[in-house]
């Protein structure tokens, strides 16, 4: 590129980093609490399972 | 007695809500993956017409005009203003799960059917979400176009009192322990956050801060190039929001119902 | 359970009918063949009416201030905290003068003339307005945690529960005298506050509109950090509840006045823009929290 050129652009390579890492965060942010959400389902859906099993060892007594 | 009656009948007005709601929940949650998909995709379509169609903005004079594509630039030409096409959607969105969870504090204190409690907590744990979002991204780009990590500018601060105002209300909740009282007090509470958070918003802008200049580039009007993916992502981020709040709606309820199970089981153990 | 000013009466049609809708007649209070007979201790004309809702507000607004004039131990507490703010700022702005390399206070020659050796070295007039607030936000903090602890405490908050009145005439009252002992002890602090740091500083000639800010912010911070004290002292939260609710929510306030009094003080050449227009927002902050908190009492309190 021409000197004119690369002076007008000359911003943008420095800032793609952090267009690029806010970009992501956003993205990471919102998995997190996707994750978290997934894993609290898990733990709820295990513990009832636990508690049904429970229920039927004492129908069964 | 007369008053039977008048139980009977909201019984079940209130099961024919019941109903009615229990088939939208139904559908809401079926379609929460294709929602969440949806908003993702919309959200990086938007994302990518950023990049593509919408010009870029100017920043500093350059010192020589050149040519390029035909038009005539005289300013250096930024790409951190990018930012913007993800940063005000999602600021957008935590504003309106901010609405939600006021309106569900105040459905709460109407009517006290603890659901709206819930509901509202989820609202606020999207809000909370969003809020980091925007601060992350804002915080990112203060740092590159002033070069320092924080100005008491109208935006980081807005963002920073409503974070705060948020966290306040899950440790208020974290602080009480009966259910019915911790529903009226974070309604409460969630209902002054959200007119405190209007007024902060309008009286940063309304009054300069003084040490930083805003330059706010875009508030001279969006042209259409730039509005298509700024709506695009906005909408997208809504979806996305909305699928996240039904999900984690549905994983508390359940989790709600398994407690109220435990409990009943406590008891008839403690009965035999 | 009736309140007070309601009558009793004990006719048969107010007898609850059940679902038969007519009550068998032995079941009647009164017996068939007697009239039904008024209670005749019920007075003749003028039924007792509730105290006006403007004779409630004064009794309670007594009651808190008498209450405080008699321990006095609010007042006393929010003043020394104040001067123990001031003695922290003065720390604070002690080191403020002329510094040497190493980083200690230089010590001037003999001969040296201009400001006494130990005022600050900056001009402290344009933080000035900021660090008055922050005394008066910090001292409320600890006056507003108080006024609740002291009447739990003593059991007297249970009593005006039970009288049958509108519950927000108690915020009504409760929040002006809040704003009464805060004005008691700015009005003790700020002239402190003047000697310790202003003096010997130019204040513009408009420094009389303090005022203004003072008594607005006064109101804002009174008000809303009475529902909020009410809120945080139902919970399992210390003080420090009080203070993470109240900070945020105080906030737009906090920035308004701070802008309002520092424009007061400094003195500008544009005063419309520096001064009335951060007044007149913390006028409109007032104008809707205030209403806001009176609304949401009534659900706190009745919790």
């Amino acid at each position: 590129m021409d000197s004119i050129l690369a002076e007008i652009y000359s911003t943008v390579l420095p800032a793609a980093p952090y267009v690029i890492a806010a970009y992501a965060l956003i993205w990471l942010v919102l998995l997190a609490y996707v994750a978290v959400v997934i894993s609290n389902l898990k733990k709820t859906e295990r513990e009832m399972a636990a508690l049904r099993e429970e229920l039927q060892r004492q129908q069964k007594d | 007695m007369c008053e039977e009656a008048v139980k009977d009948k909201k019984t079940t007005e209130r099961d024919d809500k019941a109903v009615v709601e229990g088939a939208a929940t139904a559908l809401a949650d079926r379609m929460l993956l294709p929602l969440l998909v949806a908003g993702a995709l919309l959200a990086s379509l938007g994302f990518v017409l950023a990049f593509t169609t919408a010009p870029l903005v100017v920043g500093a004079e350059a010192d020589v005009p050149a040519l390029i594509g035909g038009q005539m630039v005289t300013h250096k030409l930024l790409l951190s203003q990018k930012i913007f096409f993800f940063h005000v959607p999602v600021a957008v969105v935590s504003f309106i799960g901010l609405f939600v969870m006021a309106l569900y504090g105040l459905r709460f204190l109407r009517q006290r059917d603890q659901i709206y409690d819930l509901k509202a907590m989820v609202a606020a744990e999207i809000a909370l979400l969003f809020i980091v979002m925007t601060m992350l991204s804002g915080e990112l780009w203060e740092r590159f176009e002033w070069g320092v990590w924080w100005t008491w500018e109208p935006r980081l601060t807005t963002y920073l009192i409503l974070m705060l105002l948020v966290i306040a209300y899950f440790i208020l909740r974290a602080g009480i322990d009966d259910p019915e009282r911790r529903a009226v007090f974070a309604s409460a509470f969630g209902a002054i956050a959200f007119v405190d958070g209007l007024i902060s918003l309008a009286v940063t802008r309304l009054i300069p801060a003084g040490a930083h200049p805003v330059v706010f580039r875009t508030d001279s009007g969006l042209p259409p190039a730039m509005l298509v993916p700024f709506i695009l992502t906005l909408l997208g981020m809504l979806l996305v929001a909305f699928g996240l709040y039904r999900f984690r709606l549905r994983e508390r309820r359940l989790h709600q119902q398994l407690d109220e199970l435990k409990a009943s089981y406590e008891n008839q153990k403690g009965m035999h | 359970m009736t309140a007070p000013g309601e009558r009793v009466d004990n006719s048969p049609g107010d007898l609850p009918t059940g679902s038969l809708g007519v009550l068998p007649n032995n079941l009647s209070n009164n017996p068939p063949a007697k009239p039904p007979a008024k209670p005749p201790a019920k007075p003749a004309n003028n039924p007792p009416t509730k105290p006006s809702g403007f004779r409630q507000f004064c009794v309670l607004f007594n009651r808190d201030i008498k209450q405080e004039l008699r321990t006095r131990q609010m007042l006393s507490s929010m003043g020394i905290y104040a001067l123990l703010v001031l003695v922290v700022f003065g720390a604070a702005f002690a080191h403020t003068g002329p510094v040497a390399t190493s980083g200690v206070a230089a010590v001037l020659p003999a001969g040296t003339p201009a400001s006494p050796p130990t005022s600050p070295g900056i001009s402290l007039i344009s933080i000035s307005g900021g660090l008055m607030w922050a005394m008066i936000v910090f001292t409320s903090l600890l006056g507003l945690a108080r006024s609740f602890k002291a009447e739990k405490e003593a059991d007297g908050w249970e009593g005006v529960l039970l009288v049958p009145l509108d519950r927000s005439l108690i915020f009504l009252a409760k929040a002006c005298a809040n704003l009464v002992f805060l004005l008691v002890v700015e009005a003790v602090t700020i002239p402190l506050f003047y000697v310790f740091f202003l003096s010997g500083l130019e204040l513009a000639a408009s420094f009389w509109l303090v005022a203004g800010p003072l008594l607005v912010g006064s109101a804002g911070i009174a008000g809303v950090g009475t529902l909020l004290a009410t809120l945080t002292s139902g919970t399992r939260g210390t003080d420090v509840l009080l203070a993470i609710l109240f900070v945020p929510v105080i906030f737009p306030l906090l920035y308004t006045v701070v802008a309002a009094t520092t424009a007061a003080l400094v003195g500008s050449p544009d005063m419309a823009l520096d001064y009335a227009r951060p007044m007149v927002l913390a006028a409109a902050y007032d104008l809707i929290m205030l209403p806001v908190c009176w609304l949401l009492y009534d659900f706190i309190v009745s919790t």
